[in-house]
């Protein structure tokens, strides 16, 4: 009887020590103190904030934190994600809605940490897990540059999240599985240039934030690195030997492509990557070229492949015995007369030399998604902004339509297997 | 040669033609509706919009054989000289036109918007009307132009 009762007692004190370790670890894990504010903006020199500036354009901090560009980094801007509407915030050195208040040790935490200086922790579109590799010296600088941006006043919109991702605390578990603080370390074997453009691709530019795939928890998934992602329900391409490239990318090919969102007679930029390309235009030419030294040493991975692309010319009239003929026919039909216009026959007058369409990489892809945005919605350059323009083709198409230059350009333009689920994909990416 | 029947300004008409041709030449060639212009054939400059089924596209490169039973909508649709339109009189009104070349296009894109948003902003019209290009240079009097017509609709003006 009595040894009964005192067994019992120890499962109720080893119960309460589990609940007590629990909390503690879940404690330490969901939260973090606040950091004292700062009263005074410290001074800066100005080759600080010059580097500054050109890591700024290299991680395309405007591209999230500028809503409007007349209020450069004061937020607002909207990010639809799989766990709600997230905003971007206010990062001037505005005391009350920025950063202002934000010590170095704060900037730093934020950064490598993924925590507001009131303790809070912030989501993770904010690219943390990639900034966490970020050499002081840098992350100094671009607290150098963004110090000394205008001051502006704009209060932090209200986030959409799902149940329950609006309880910030979950982002600690986030982070013990997906923030990795191991320190970037070069790669020995490679070049100087070729490091360099891996330090800023990864802990800097974040290419993997698109580029490779995610879990179902939003976090990068590590095995398939740069396996090809996605990016505002575009397909962000594999960087990899899983490129879909039908044709190898040269060096310079890539240099003038992330320089300028055009790489003659190979790739323009769209979607996305045309605001990557924006910033990168605005960055250091020879950071440029090591991230294109970088891309190129993992696309030249690739296998050489035989495709399409390498004879050019018009796309044929179906095949007489095709299985889906009808289909293929209204496919055929609408590229010979929309698309060759300017992709075939009219290439030399004006066309601004648009791609011989076994060229372009969308055809490629292993979803149909990022071909149906650039035939919708055309590709326009940013506003006010120079840049090849195609008209988008959203109103002319309807869905059936779309279905069918679609399975059409696919088959015929870049001899692919047919991308499975197509209907679906067309109507849900022109959902309104 | 095929017969498509096309519905254009609220008719129906009949139109015998290659399944290839561009709506623009079924719209000016055969219908004698010739306000939307032929300028690059590329959809490159916007001189040939109309307005299908409520949006605005480059008739150019839309071909026949694809409009099935959509509405299409052309300038002259919107009134004549006697009676235009609340945009076309904004147009007059800001002397918007130089050669007039781009005009009817210029009119019809910017329906589509104020039909859809009928009091945007100034960056919401600049950025709509950008695909249309005006050789002439009259791009700021056509934005003031479609300003006009927005604040007239906004004030309780008939379309």
């Amino acid at each position: 009887m009595d040894h009964t009762r005192r067994r019992r007692h120890i499962g109720w004190w080893l119960l309460l020590a589990a609940i007590v370790v629990l909390t503690v670890v879940a404690f330490a894990i969901m939260w973090r103190p606040a950091l004292a504010p700062q009263n005074t903006i410290p001074a800066f020199d100005n080759a600080r904030i010059e580097r500054g500036a050109n890591l700024a354009h290299l991680g395309m901090c405007a591209s999230c934190h500028t809503a409007d560009l007349s209020r450069p980094f004061a937020g607002g801007k909207p990010m639809e994600t799989p766990f709600g509407t997230v905003h971007s915030t206010n990062i001037t050195p505005d005391r009350d809605t920025g950063i202002g208040a934000w010590s170095l040790d704060a900037f730093t935490r934020a950064m490598r940490e993924g925590v507001s200086r009131d303790g809070h922790l912030l989501y993770p579109a904010f690219p943390y897990n990639h900034y966490v590799r970020m050499t002081q010296d840098d992350i100094d600088d671009l607290y150098a540059y963004f110090m000394t941006r205008p001051a502006i006043a704009a209060p932090a919109r209200d986030n959409a999240m799902t149940f329950p991702f609006g309880f910030r605390p979950l982002v600690g578990f986030w982070n013990v599985l997906y923030l990795d603080d191991a320190p970037w370390r070069p790669d020995p074997r490679q070049s100087a240039e070729w490091n360099r453009g891996a330090y800023l691709a990864d802990a800097v530019a974040h290419c993997a934030a698109c580029h490779t795939p995610r879990t179902k928890l939003g976090g990068p998934d590590l095995k398939r690195q740069l396996d090809g992602g996605e990016a505002e329900d575009w397909y962000a391409p594999a960087l990899n030997r899983h490129s879909p490239s039908p044709l190898p990318w040269t060096r310079e090919e890539l240099q003038a492509y992330l320089r300028t969102g055009m790489a003659e007679d190979h790739a323009v930029a769209g979607g996305p990557m045309q605001d990557v390309v924006m910033h990168l235009a605005q960055a250091d030419a020879g950071d440029v070229a090591a991230l294109a030294a970088w891309t190129h040493g993992h696309l030249s991975q690739a296998p050489a492949r035989t495709t399409p692309a390498q004879q050019g010319g018009p796309l044929p009239q179906p095949a007489a015995d095709d299985p889906e003929l009808p289909r293929m026919r209204l496919g055929y039909e609408l590229y010979a007369n929309s698309c060759a216009r300017c992709h075939d026959v009219g290439r030399a007058p004006s066309s601004g030399a648009a791609l011989p369409l076994q060229k372009a990489i969308a055809l490629y892809d292993p979803d149909p998604r990022s071909l149906i945005h650039i035939v919708d919605s055309g590709i326009l350059p940013p506003d006010g902004e120079a840049g090849r323009w195609m008209p988008g083709f959203k109103a002319i198409l309807t869905d059936e339509q779309a279905g069918a230059l679609a399975a059409y350009l696919r088959k015929y333009g870049a001899g692919q297997p047919a991308w499975p689920e197509l209907d679906e994909q067309v109507s849900k990416a022109r959902a309104p | 040669m095929t017969t498509y029947r096309l519905q254009v300004n609220g008719k129906s008409h009949a139109v015998d033609t290659d399944p290839d041709t561009p709506l623009l030449y079924a719209l000016r060639n055969d219908l004698g509706l010739n306000g939307a212009k032929f300028g690059c054939g590329l959809g490159q400059c916007g001189s040939c919009t109309v307005i299908m089924d409520g949006k605005p596209v480059m008739s150019c490169l839309v071909p026949v054989s694809s409009v099935g039973a959509r509405a299409v909508r052309t300038v002259e649709g919107l009134g004549n000289s006697d009676t235009p339109g609340v945009l076309q009189q904004a147009f007059i009104d800001e002397q918007a036109a130089q050669c007039g070349y781009c005009i009817a296009g210029m009119i019809m894109q910017a329906t589509a918007l104020l039909e859809r948003e009928p009091n945007p902003s100034d960056a919401r019209i600049r950025a709509h009307m950008s695909p249309n290009l005006c050789r002439c240079g009259t791009h700021m009097r056509i934005l003031r132009a479609v300003r006009r017509a927005a604040d007239r609709l906004a004030a309780g003006g008939k379309r």
